[in-house]
C-alpha cells in the first residue's frame, strides 16, 4: 500500500497540533471508518496524524483546545458517524430533513435577532445568517451553511479515481483550478509519476490565473460594499477582461478541467505568446485600476477599521489565505510547503497587519501583481511550440494527502484509492471552510450595514464548504 | 403601439445547489461588456419584483422548500428560467445523495439554458426567450 500520507508520531498529537495551529498550517480533519484524520502542512507538504476509532469509546473532540476544529469535528460527527466525549457545538453540522436548524443568538435587553437568508437577494449562494444586534451593532453573528451540500464526496466515493477528476473540478466553481491542481497532484502522488517541468509551468499559470480573476472580482466587491460604485464597475470590467484571459489560456473562461491527472488538459496554453502579450495589456489597466482604488480617500477611509480580525483570533479560528495573511500571518503554501515548479519562481508572499477590511484588500491587491510576476516568468519558461501532454496514472491501492494555495487559502484534498483504482473516501477542506468562522468574528462590534463590506472582503465560497 | 414595457423584465436569481460556476457568468451579464439594463433588464431583489425567475444548481435536500417559497412568491404571469447542466438534471452532481433531479426539472422551468457553465451570450438569448414567452402568457 502506498502511504504518503501518514508519519510516525514524533510529537503527541495534542502537542502536534498546537503546534501546527500557531503556524496556521492545522488545515483540519475528517473521518474514515476506522479512524480520525487530523491534517497537518509540513515544509515538504501535507501529512496526517491518525486517531483510531475505537468502539464503544468516545474520541476525544480537540476542538475543545481548537476552536478552528470545530467544523471539522461536527461533520466527522454528523456525516461518519463519530462519537466525541464533548463537542463545544454539539449542533448537527449539516441540514438534516425537514429540520429548521438552531441558531446561536446573543440575548438579553435591547438586544434583537433577524434572519437573513437562505435565499440572498443578489447572484449569490444561499446561506443563512442570524444576527443578534442592539441598535446597528452587531453582537453576534450566526452563520448556518450547508444549503448548497450535494454530498459530493459520497457521490464521488466508488467513482472511478482519474474519470472522477472533471466531477472534483465541479465540487466549487470559484476554487475549481485550486482543487484540481491538488486532485491531481494526489493521485499523482500514489502512482509514483513526476510531471515534466514544463507541464508544471503550465499548471502554475493556469493556478495564478484562477488568483487573478478571483482577487479582482474581491476587491471590486468590497468597493462595492462600501458604496463605490465606479471602484465595482471597473472592477468587474477587468474581470471580465481576466475571465476571457482564461478562455484564451484553457479554453474555459473559470479554467474547468484545465489541470488533469497525470497533466494538462488539451486546450491549455496552446498559444503562450498570445497570452503573455494579452496579460502584459491588462496588467497596465489592471495597475491603473489598483493606484485609483487605494488613492481614493472616501473608500479607503470606510475600509480601514471595518471587520477587524485579530491577529489571535485568526489563529484560534483558522483563518486561511489573504484573510490569514492581512492579520499578521504569514503562512502561503507556494512559500511554506512549496510544490511543482513554485519552488523555482522564489514567490513573494504578501502580508499586512491591521485585519481589517483594508488589509485584506491590501494583500489581495499585492497577491494580483505577484500572481501576473509569476504567470510572465512561467511563460517565458516555456517553450512556444508547447505540446501539452498527460501521463497515463495507474493507481495502487493507498492514500495520498495534498494541498496547494487557492485564492481563498489552503485547498486540501484526500484520495483514498482502493484496489480496482476507484475512491474508497475523498475528503475536501476548502479555504472557504477554514474562514467562515473567521467572517462570523469579523462582524463583532460591526454595524449590521457594514456586513455586505466585510463579508465581500472576505469573498467566500458556498459550494466547496458545503460538498 | 403595444406596451412600451413588454420587453422589460425584472429577474430574481435561485440558486440551488450550484458550483457558483453559473453565478459568475450571470454577474457577468451586469458587468460593463454585457451591460443587461441595456435591454430594460434588471436584477431585482425580492421575488414580488419579478417577471423571471432564474434557476441554477441540481437542487439540494436542504434547499428545496426555501426555493418552492421563493417561486411561489413571483406574480403571475412568470417565466422560470433554468441555467446550466446542473439545472437542467445533466449535470455533474445528477444522483448525489443530497442533491435532486435539477432545480429546473423540479420547478417546472419553462426554457432551459445549457452549458457548464452558459456564456453570458447564451444566458441572454435565454432571458430574450423568457421574454417572448412571458408577452405570450400576458
Amino acid at each position: 500500500m502506498t502511504g504518503v500520507a501518514l508519519r510516525a508520531a514524533v510529537l503527541p498529537l495534542a502537542d502536534e497540533l498546537r503546534a501546527a495551529a500557531e503556524e496556521s498550517r492545522l488545515l483540519g480533519a475528517y473521518a474514515t471508518d476506522h479512524d480520525l484524520r487530523y491534517v497537518l502542512a509540513a515544509r515538504d507538504g501535507a501529512y496526517e496524524r491518525t486517531q483510531a476509532r475505537e468502539p464503544g469509546r468516545p474520541a476525544h473532540a480537540h476542538s475543545q483546545q481548537f476552536p478552528m476544529l470545530s467544523w471539522d469535528e461536527r461533520e466527522m460527527a454528523d456525516d461518519r458517524g463519530v462519537a466525541f466525549d464533548a463537542l463545544p457545538d454539539p449542533r448537527a453540522f449539516f441540514i438534516a430533513p425537514g429540520v429548521d436548524p438552531p441558531a446561536v443568538t446573543a440575548n438579553g435587553e435591547g438586544l434583537m435577532h433577524f434572519v437573513v437568508g437562505p435565499v440572498h437577494a443578489g447572484i449569490i449562494e444561499p446561506g443563512r445568517f442570524t444576527f443578534s444586534s442592539g441598535g446597528e451593532t452587531v453582537v453576534h453573528l450566526d452563520a448556518q451553511l450547508s444549503f448548497s451540500r450535494r454530498g459530493c464526496e459520497r457521490h464521488l466515493e466508488g467513482s472511478d479515481a482519474v474519470a472522477a477528476a472533471p466531477k472534483v473540478a465541479r465540487i466549487c466553481g470559484s476554487c475549481s483550478a485550486a482543487r484540481s491542481f491538488a486532485y491531481a497532484r494526489a493521485l499523482e502522488a500514489l502512482a509514483g509519476v513526476r510531471l515534466s517541468h514544463e507541464v508544471e509551468l503550465a499548471r502554475v499559470v493556469v493556478a495564478e490565473l484562477e488568483r487573478v480573476y478571483n482577487h479582482l472580482a474581491d476587491v471590486a466587491a468590497s468597493a462595492a460594499g462600501a458604496g463605490f460604485g465606479p471602484g465595482f464597475a471597473r472592477g468587474m470590467a477587468l474581470k471580465e477582461k481576466a475571465m476571457r484571459l482564461n478562455a484564451t489560456a484553457s479554453g474555459h473562461r473559470l479554467l474547468f478541467d484545465a489541470i488533469v491527472p497525470g497533466g494538462i488538459g488539451p486546450g491549455v496554453l496552446l498559444e503562450p505568446e498570445r497570452v503573455l502579450h494579452e496579460i502584459a495589456l491588462l496588467q497596465e489597466e489592471i495597475d491603473a485600476y489598483l493606484r485609483g482604488l487605494f488613492s481614493t480617500a472616501s473608500l479607503v477611509s470606510r475600509w480601514q477599521r471595518a471587520g477587524v480580525v485579530e491577529a489571535r483570533t485568526a489563529k484560534a479560528f483558522g483563518a486561511a489565505g489573504p484573510a490569514q495573511r492581512a492579520s499578521k500571518g504569514t503562512f502561503d503554501v507556494r512559500t511554506a510547503a512549496t510544490y511543482g515548479a513554485y519552488d523555482g519562481l522564489a514567490v513573494r508572499a504578501a502580508g499586512a497587519s491591521a485585519g481589517d477590511v483594508f488589509a485584506r484588500c491590501s494583500v489581495k491587491r499585492d497577491e494580483i501583481g505577484e500572481s501576473i510576476r509569476l504567470i510572465c516568468t512561467a511563460l517565458r519558461r516555456l517553450p512556444t511550440e508547447h505540446a501539452p501532454s498527460v501521463v497515463r496514472l495507474d493507481l495502487p491501492r493507498g492514500e495520498a494527502v495534498t494541498v496547494v494555495e487557492g485564492p481563498r487559502g489552503a485547498e486540501t484534498v484526500a484520495a483514498h484509492v482502493d484496489g480496482e483504482g476507484r475512491l474508497a473516501r475523498f475528503h475536501a477542506i476548502s479555504a472557504s471552510y477554514r474562514n467562515w468562522p473567521i467572517v462570523v468574528k469579523a462582524m463583532d462590534g460591526n454595524i449590521v450595514p457594514d456586513f455586505p463590506l466585510v463579508n465581500k472582503s472576505f469573498n467566500l465560497c458556498y459550494a466547496c464548504a458545503d460538498r | 403601439m403595444g406596451n412600451p414595457f413588454a420587453a422589460s423584465l425584472g429577474i430574481r436569481h435561485l440558486v440551488c445547489g450550484s458550483c457558483n460556476g453559473c453565478e459568475h457568468e450571470m454577474n457577468a451579464l451586469g458587468n460593463a461588456f454585457y451591460d443587461i439594463t441595456r435591454d430594460g433588464w434588471d436584477i431585482v431583489a425580492s421575488p414580488r419584483h419579478a417577471d423571471v425567475i432564474t434557476v441554477t444548481g441540481p437542487m439540494t435536500d436542504a434547499m428545496r422548500a426555501a426555493a418552492r417559497d421563493t417561486v411561489d412568491a413571483v406574480p403571475r404571469p412568470r417565466v422560470i428560467l433554468a441555467i446550466g447542466d446542473c439545472a437542467a438534471g445533466t449535470g455533474t452532481w445528477a444522483g448525489a445523495p443530497q442533491a435532486g433531479t435539477g432545480a429546473g426539472v423540479e420547478l417546472c422551468a419553462d426554457l432551459f439554458v445549457p452549458g457548464c457553465p452558459p456564456a453570458p451570450d447564451a444566458i441572454r438569448e435565454g432571458l430574450h426567450g423568457a421574454a417572448e414567452l412571458l408577452g405570450k402568457k400576458r
